[in-house]
């Protein structure tokens, strides 16, 4: 009798967490408002868990971008009339060679402009012999950069036409855009924190409304405000957990989704770069992790948030 | 079962003048005044709605006396706060009369209450929850859970929670009402059972034959809103 007993509960208990709602709760499970609860944070942990997966991608793949744009500046030379352009693109060049902190100078070849320009002026043969800007990729060491407008303004002086571009304007705003994104994303994390903690609020104050007989019974079988408090916390922490596990799966399978996308497009590959979404890399990791760790944490604020409201509740009642 | 270490030498249960009024209703109770000894056996009895319950939600402090004294366990309750309150009832098992027993848990569970609550391990306490049932006739139904079972299995189920845990002080509310006559004599003597290991028992009834059974047993008869002992 004992032995099957004892089986009974065991498999009870796990039949309980995968599908149906809990039996050995000593809450009594309502499973229409059990399942709403579970849906609303299943909803809120997905949107939290995107919301901070966004966060470490858009924060590694600016500071990629960033560190593309900073290591690269550009030098453009236009076509001036009487000057030999090839004669003063070598020039630049020789002289680009020669500042501290520069790695590596290339001439973009006449060619290889035109294929550059290929999209705006289309496949002609006639434009051939045009004047065009031409440039030089320059590479430095983005640890030791070079005074790059002290360059351009001397670059110009030697060589007229010359410009010097350092896309600054362009890493700045990547910079403040990256910020912003990480700060919105910050209070919408807070926002939606927020929002759980009250939909468990008001699922627990529903709940102990509608277990009040069963409390009752508690109170004179001996529990105290304690053990109730403690009943409900792990009630609502099985529920956190199950809509949190559910949410964490979604987002999961969202990033898979995306990866397989940007895996599958050159263009998306080559703008984020492969690393940031391998799960095996480091902020892919971090991306995985971090879905993870929203979905514990709004199971732990589920059990905090009922058991403090099962406390304030009850010294209100009583 | 083991007898109880009696922690308090007097009265387990001590009513000086004590009026109860539900309210703004004339009083239910009036100057009532008695008590309950260690071990001792009594029936409380009187006719429907005389206020039997109401006096068993007293000692259980469910409900709080309009005036007048009561001390439990030798305890002033009007100076009880709640960790004095839940230690006090941990001492006592009720039975109550509407059974209050938890729909959503098996029968075992819900017997299993009392222990679950003081945070015993469940290996401690399964074999004697589950020779308690057997012997009260519920063995067959230990997963079943009270919706589906008969007045009387409910009450036997209750009873079964109330004295699972020896306590010192036993309330019961009509324990018999659903009972046949011989189960009724049955559980009457799990009572005196429990009443000869130590635990003091005060059952509201009023069946008179229930009471001929237990000789030596006092009777407290409420009757006109007074209470008188007889015996
Ligand atoms: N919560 C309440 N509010 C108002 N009046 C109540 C309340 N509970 C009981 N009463 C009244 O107090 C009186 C005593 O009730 P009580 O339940 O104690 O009677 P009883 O002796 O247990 O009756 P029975 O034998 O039918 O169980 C009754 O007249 C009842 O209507
Ligand atoms: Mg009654």
């Amino acid at each position: 009798m004992a032995s099957s007993f004892d089986f009974h509960n065991q498999r009870s208990r796990l039949q309980s967490f995968l599908t149906r709602f809990s039996t050995d709760s000593l809450v009594a499970p309502d499973p229409l408002t059990d399942r709403t609860l579970v849906a609303v944070i299943f909803i809120l942990t997905f949107i939290a868990a995107l919301t901070a997966g966004l966060v470490l991608f858009g924060s590694a793949a600016s500071a990629r971008w960033q560190a593309l744009l900073s290591s690269e500046v550009t030098v453009q030379i236009r076509p001036q009339p009487g000057r030999a352009i090839e004669t003063d693109l070598n020039r630049a060049a020789d002289l680009m060679k020669q500042v501290q902190g520069v790695t590596k100078v290339r001439i973009y070849s006449y060619e290889e402009t035109m294929r550059m320009l290929e999209p705006w002026l289309g496949q002609s043969t006639s434009l051939g012999g045009l004047s065009i800007p031409r440039l030089i990729a320059v590479e430095i060491d983005p640890d030791a950069p070079p005074d790059i407008p002290a360059i351009g303004r001397q670059l110009a002086r030697e060589i007229p036409g010359t410009a010097i571009d350092d896309h600054r304007t362009w890493t700045r705003r990547l910079a403040t855009l990256g910020n912003t994104l990480v700060i919105a994303s910050a209070a919408g994390l807070i926002l939606i924190m927020t929002a759980t903690a009250l939909a468990i609020v008001f699922a627990t104050r529903g709940a102990m409304v509608g277990n009040r007989e069963i409390v009752e019974v508690f109170y004179f079988m001996g529990a105290d405000d304690r053990y109730i408090a403690r009943v409900f916390q792990r009630h609502f922490f099985r529920l956190g957990l199950r809509g949190g596990i559910l949410g964490a799966c979604l987002a999961l399978a969202f990033l898979a989704l995306f990866r397989f996308v940007v895996a599958g497009s050159d263009g998306l590959r080559d703008m984020f770069g492969f690393g940031i979404i391998d799960p095996l890399s480091s902020v892919g990791l971090a991306i995985v992790i971090a879905i993870l760790a929203v979905a514990l944490f709004v199971s732990m604020l589920a059990s905090v948030v009922s058991r403090m409201t099962v406390h304030s509740t009850l010294n209100r009642l009583v | 079962m083991q007898v109880h270490p009696n922690r308090w030498g007097g009265e387990l249960v001590r009513f000086e003048n004590v009026g109860l009024r539900y309210g703004a209703a004339p009083e239910t109770l009036t100057d009532i005044s008695f008590s309950i000894l260690p071990q001792s056996f009594q029936f409380l009895t009187g006719a429907s709605g005389s206020g039997k319950t109401t006096i068993l939600r007293l000692i259980l402090q469910s409900l709080k006396a309009t005036r007048g004294m009561i001390s439990i366990f030798g305890q002033d309750t009007a100076q009880l706060d709640k960790d004095g309150l839940t230690a006090l009832r941990r001492r006592m098992g009720i039975v109550f009369q509407d059974f209050r027993l938890l729909d959503h848990l098996t029968i075992y569970e819900n017997v299993a209450l009392p222990f679950k609550i003081r945070g015993r391990m469940e290996s401690s306490y399964r074999a004697e929850v589950i020779e308690l049932l057997k012997w009260i006739g519920l063995g067959d139904l230990i997963d079943a859970k009270p919706p589906v079972l008969s007045g009387g299995e409910k009450q036997r189920t209750s009873i079964a929670r109330a004295l699972v845990s020896q306590p010192e002080l036993l309330l019961a509310d009509e324990p018999t009402g659903n009972l046949d006559p011989v189960l009724a004599g049955r559980l009457l003597r799990l009572f005196a059972e429990l009443n000869r290991s130590g635990t003091a028992i005060l059952i509201a009834t009023h069946d008179i034959s229930l009471m001929d059974q237990i000789k030596g047993s006092r009777r407290l008869v409420l009757h006109n809103h007074h209470l008188q002992a007889e015996g």
